[in-house]
Order: structure tokens, then sequence, then C-alpha cells
């Protein structure tokens, strides 16, 4: 029972939250995606191929969030959660 | 206005109406003699369109990366600083963003005001929606 109930919360991928345009171009808040590549360059082509030109356009000036820091670099390897932020426009 | 995040700043993301003059009289004090203030404001066009309103979106870690920008600008110029900004629906008229620091001297005011605003613009996790009299609506920066 203790397997079975550790199993079940272990949901495979990681968790990539949507926010404003990212949101808009994926039509969700967040999801889980199981990655080949488990890097920053890995989701980015990941998310391109799911979500084409909406996508692209978040992405072309857009960072992401892991760990506190926000991050462009894409060899950098990805944790538990990515949050995807589109060009910041506060102000 | 709640305590401050530490000495010599204070900042907030607010989804009610900022007090300007709370966030200002947060950085005076008895050896400071210029005060300079900036206030962003929905404004009522962008490039050739007419704007009717702007929906503002902050990252729930918004909050921190605020607090960041008013700290090394802090640190950086040993001055008083402080910074809100706002969340939710605005309208043609509003505050968006209230940004203030005092300096013994006008100099240093201006030339720390101005770096905190750019540095607010750049860092912190905040995006808006434009929504235009023809009844269209784009997120800017796209």
């Amino acid at each position: 029972m203790v397997d079975n109930a550790v199993i079940g919360n272990e949901e495979p991928g990681i968790l990539v939250r949507y926010f404003a345009a990212a949101a808009d171009a994926t039509g969700l808040d967040e999801e889980r995606i199981v990655l080949a590549d488990d890097t920053l360059g890995g989701l980015r082509n990941e998310l391109l191929a799911r979500y084409g030109d909406p996508m692209e356009r978040v992405l072309r000036s857009g960072s992401f969030l892991l760990d506190g820091i926000v991050s462009r670099d894409p060899d950098r390897a990805l944790g538990e959660r990515v949050d995807v932020l589109p060009p910041f426009a506060g102000g | 206005m709640p305590d401050p995040n530490s000495a010599g700043t204070f900042s907030a993301i607010s989804a009610t109406p900022i007090d300007a003059s709370a966030v200002e009289d947060f950085v005076l004090s008895a050896e400071n003699g210029a005060l300079v203030a900036f206030r962003g404001i929905v404004r009522n066009h962008d490039r050739d369109g007419a704007v009717t309103g702007l929906d503002y979106q902050a990252h729930p870690d918004a909050e921190r990366f605020l607090r960041e920008c008013c700290e090394t600008v802090a640190a950086a110029t040993g001055l008083r600083v402080a910074a809100v900004h706002r969340t939710g629906s605005l309208a043609i008229g509003e505050v968006a963003l209230v940004a203030a620091v005092a300096a013994p001297h006008r100099a240093e005011a201006f030339a720390a005001c101005a770096e905190l605003v750019d540095s607010i613009k750049a860092s912190v996790p905040i995006w808006k929606r434009q929504h235009f009299a023809s009844g269209s609506s784009e997120w800017v920066g796209l």
C-alpha cells in the first residue's frame, strides 16, 4: 500500500506553468511535460513543436524561471518545475 | 503602509489603488533634502491605437523581484528607496507604478529613481494586456 501511494504521488515529467501571453498561447495555466532532453533548450524545442507561432512570439524575448532564477540558458538543467515568462511589461 | 522589508526600502505589489503619498513619505527623512518620485500612469494611446485600459498581471514571485530592485538601488546608493506596483484592471489615468527615492541632494535622487524604474521594468515579472478602442486587445511587449 505504501509503495502504491508513493507511485501515485509521483507524476511523470516536469511541471510547466504558463503566465499571461504564454497561458494564452497554450490555453493552459500549467501542464506536466515529459522530456527526453531535460534542459531549457529541450523544453523550448518541445514548446515550439506543441504551440507553434504564438509560443515563438512569447519565447523570442521571453525567459524561464527555475529555482527562483530567471534564465535563458539552453544548457540549464531542469528541476521539478519551470515557469514560462513572456517579456516583462511592468511600469 | 506595512512594515518595510529592511532598513531603507519598502516594496509591494498591490491589487488596490496605490497611495502615492505614503510611498513618498516612506523615503522622507530629516537628512534628505531631495525627493524624486515616478508615477507610471495608464495612457490613452500606444503607437497608432486608442487605448481604453490595461490589465496588469504579476507572477506570484513578483514582489520578491521588486524588493530586490529596491534593495539593489538602496545598497548601491545608500539612499531610501520605495516602490509599489499595481495589478488588476486599470483605467486611463490610473497609477500602475510609484517609485520614490530621497537623497540629501537632487542629482543623486534623480539618478537613483531613474535607475530604479529601469530596473523594475527590466526585471520584475509583470505583464499587461492592452485594450483598444476598436475592441481588440494584446499583450504588450510581444
